[in-house]
């Protein structure tokens, strides 16, 4: 059952590019990617209870990073340039988490959330680099020989990236980090009671949280092919808070469902103008109020497994 | 779990059903051309009069006088809320789904930049970009819109330096691209006349606070002193201006600026800010065209007032249907793109004939006005960038 599920979920996500039109290629890149960031926060929100509204600003920085990187050395091979925008990503994030660990709650939302504005401003300021208002166009990538020239082909190159990401994600949670990290969510005395380092393993959740949107930065600015500060407002955190919300807190299948509707969501609504955010927000009122565990728990709860308790 | 592969692969062949068309977006009945502009973000009014009260009003009048050549003329817009990444999207959309036969006057240079390359391979045109940076120039499908920067220094300086014979310029300037090209283009038209810039001082994007510079700039006693800023921080110039008494100097103001809401911004701290002015006033103009613009405009959104916005998207659509017009029944996207090239000395009403020739700018004059009591008053007549 497991593995059927598995096998048609390969095979759609590789026939995808030779069934559709060719801007559901890109939408399902945007997809990924979008998947990606809502896996890292998922690990730092859904197992830490850490909330985060500045993954935007994690996103920037591994899209100029990759960027910056691609136009300056453009000999890098993309691989490392996308590790090399989760590495520069993760270590803001361990500078961010550090001093983050004394803050719960409301406050930890509001420091995260000045944290994108303080990025945004950033990418203002050091202009020589990053040509600040004016924006970056990022030049086309090349996987070793190939030129990703062509929605398909960034489209593999972005889903590749998310499977790899989706199994290290599965196997950090199925571990006895992940089990830690759930211990904290629940109670962070209790947690600590059992001889779970509290410091070490909240921290942990930023790097690896900031990690994921940072090689989904990357990709970010080899699909788009052009970035700027506008890109990284304050609504496209609250747009990644929301996927996981959707999605499912704590699961990672419900995180990419999450980032599919969401991001499905937002371009369906994108020819209904300034009506946009009023439906946008009455449908995830509606998701909370209806189905507060997301679509993951919902799908849970549909599903009638063996050996369950009747 | 089977559920999902099977469900989205019945998605799959629904969405791939396929299309059939000679020209995209052109059927027997139908044009259809379409926008990513801001519906929200900051440029969110700007975005909306533009479209639905600007491109929908001279189409609607289109429409209800037979179409183009029997077709029906129709806009899809989608909101990018002014971030590149939607607006790539929504233009992909537009290109691949919709299948528009013609981007039309979308909105801010970001956006405009980061779908330039993406429909110059696509061989789709973009027809009038709302915004002034040169970046535009010398592609085949695009016709620029808005009066481009350089041009607007030219006449900005051939009237401050030759006919008003100011010889002490200085200038406020946004430190990007819009402040920076404006800064570039002022050097060397001021160098034609064997002047400089005596003092500049720049604002980062998004500061709000400016007196330290306006102090500084006081202190050049200069006679003429630009501002190529935007509405906030313009405003907050000029209203520090005031309270530190600073009147021995002209503020001129560039772009965005020049515009009844954003100056209302600075309230009287604005009278005598002067500027170069590229529409007629759409509420008092007199010129035939204008006073048309204003009766549909009261026929068809009565509830909507006059404003720039909607006049220069009312003024791209019907730029694009006399060159859709000219093209004829068999309309291609290159035929437009010819169309458009031939037309010469093509009478609006609203600005001068229009004349369209191979660097593809459809305006290039504006006039000089000053603010009196929070609106513009004319001081020149057209003034002219070659």
């Amino acid at each position: 059952m497991r593995a059927a599920a598995l096998a048609g979920g390969a095979v759609v996500v590789l026939g995808w590019p030779w069934a559709v039109p060719r801007y559901f290629v890109f939408l399902a890149s945007l997809i990924a990617i979008n998947a990606i960031v809502a896996i890292g926060l998922n690990l730092l929100t859904g197992y830490t209870n850490q909330l985060s509204f500045g993954h935007a600003g994690f996103l920037a920085i591994g899209a100029y990073a990759a960027a910056l990187l691609t136009i300056q050395a453009p000999l890098v091979p993309l691989p490392l340039t996308l590790l090399a925008a989760g590495l520069v990503t993760a270590a803001v994030g361990l500078a961010l988490g550090v001093p983050c660990l004394r803050l719960e709650g409301l406050y930890l939302a509001m420091a995260t959330l000045a944290f994108g504005f303080v990025v945004v401003e950033a990418i203002l300021n050091l202009d020589w680099l990053t040509r600040g208002n004016d924006g970056l166009r990022v030049p086309a990538a090349r996987l070793g020989p190939w030129p990703l020239a062509t929605d398909t082909s960034r489209y593999y190159l972005v889903v590749t990236v998310a499977a790899l990401l989706i199994v290290a994600a599965r196997n950090i949670t199925s571990s006895r980090t992940g089990r830690a990290l759930l211990a904290l969510r629940e109670s962070e005395i209790a947690a600590q009671a059992s001889g779970v380092n509290l410091a070490a393993y909240k921290t942990l959740a930023f790097v690896v949280s900031a990690f994921y949107t940072g090689v989904a930065g990357g990709l970010f600015a080899l699909v788009v092919g052009f970035l700027s500060p506008d890109s990284f407002d304050v609504f496209l955190s609250v747009d990644f808070v929301a996927m996981i919300i959707v999605g499912g807190l704590g699961s990672i299948l419900g995180s990419v469902m999450g980032a599919a509707v969401i991001t499905t969501l937002n371009d369906s609504l994108a020819g209904f103008q300034s009506y946009r955010p009023l439906i946008f927000g009455a449908i995830l009122v509606a998701s909370m109020l209806f189905m507060p565990g997301g679509i993951a728990s919902a799908l849970h709860r549909a599903q009638p497994r063996q050996g369950d308790r009747a | 779990m089977i559920v999902r592969p099977s469900l989205l692969l019945l998605l799959a062949v629904v969405l791939a059903a396929p299309r059939v068309a000679a020209e995209p977006g052109v059927t027997d009945t139908e044009i259809v051309v379409g926008g990513s502009n801001s519906f929200s973000g900051p440029l969110a009014y700007t975005g909306e009069q533009i479209t639905k009260f600007g491109i929908d009003l001279y189409f609607k009048v289109v429409n209800d006088a037979g179409g183009i050549h029997g077709r029906k003329v129709r806009a899809v817009y989608y909101d990018d809320g002014y971030r590149p990444q939607d607006a790539v999207a929504n233009t992909k959309k537009l290109v691949e789904q919709d299948n528009v036969f013609a981007i039309i006057i979308p909105q801010g240079s970001p956006p405009v930049v980061a779908t330039l390359e993406y429909l110059e391979q696509q061989k789709v045109p973009m027809l009038f970009p709302y915004q002034s940076s040169p970046v535009t120039r010398g592609r085949r499908y695009v016709f620029q819109g808005m009066t481009l920067s350089d041009r607007s220094s030219r006449m900005m300086i051939d009237y401050l330096a030759g006919t008003r014979k100011f010889k002490k310029f200085a200038a406020l300037y946004q430190d990007d691209e819009y402040g920076k090209s404006f800064l570039a283009a002022f050097e060397k038209d001021l160098g034609r006349y064997g002047l400089k810039l005596t003092a500049t001082e720049s604002v980062k994007r998004g500061v709000a606070d400016v007196s330290a510079q306006i102090a500084k700039l006081h202190a050049a006693r200069p006679e003429v002193t630009f501002l190529v800023l935007v509405p906030g921080p313009a405003a907050h110039a000029l209203r520090e201006r005031q309270k530190i008494g600073w009147t021995d100097t002209l503020m001129v103001s560039t772009g965005p600026l020049t515009d009844e809401k954003y100056l209302a911004l600075a309230t009287d701290a604005a009278n005598g800010v002067e500027g170069l002015s590229l529409w007629p006033d759409p509420m008092t103009s007199d010129l035939k065209g204008v006073q048309l613009y204003r009766a549909y405009m009261l026929k068809y959104f009565p509830k909507n007032e006059p404003n720039r916005y909607s006049l220069a998207g009312y003024f791209a659509g019907m730029l694009f249907t006399e060159a859709a017009m000219r093209a004829g029944r068999n309309l291609t996207r290159d035929s437009l793109v010819t169309a458009l090239e031939s037309i010469k000395g093509f009478e609006t009403g609203i600005l001068p004939p229009l004349t369209i020739g191979p660097d593809h700018e459809t305006q290039k004059q504006g006039f000089w006005v000053r603010v009196e009591k929070g609106r513009f008053t004319p001081l020149t007549d057209w003034l002219k960038s070659e």
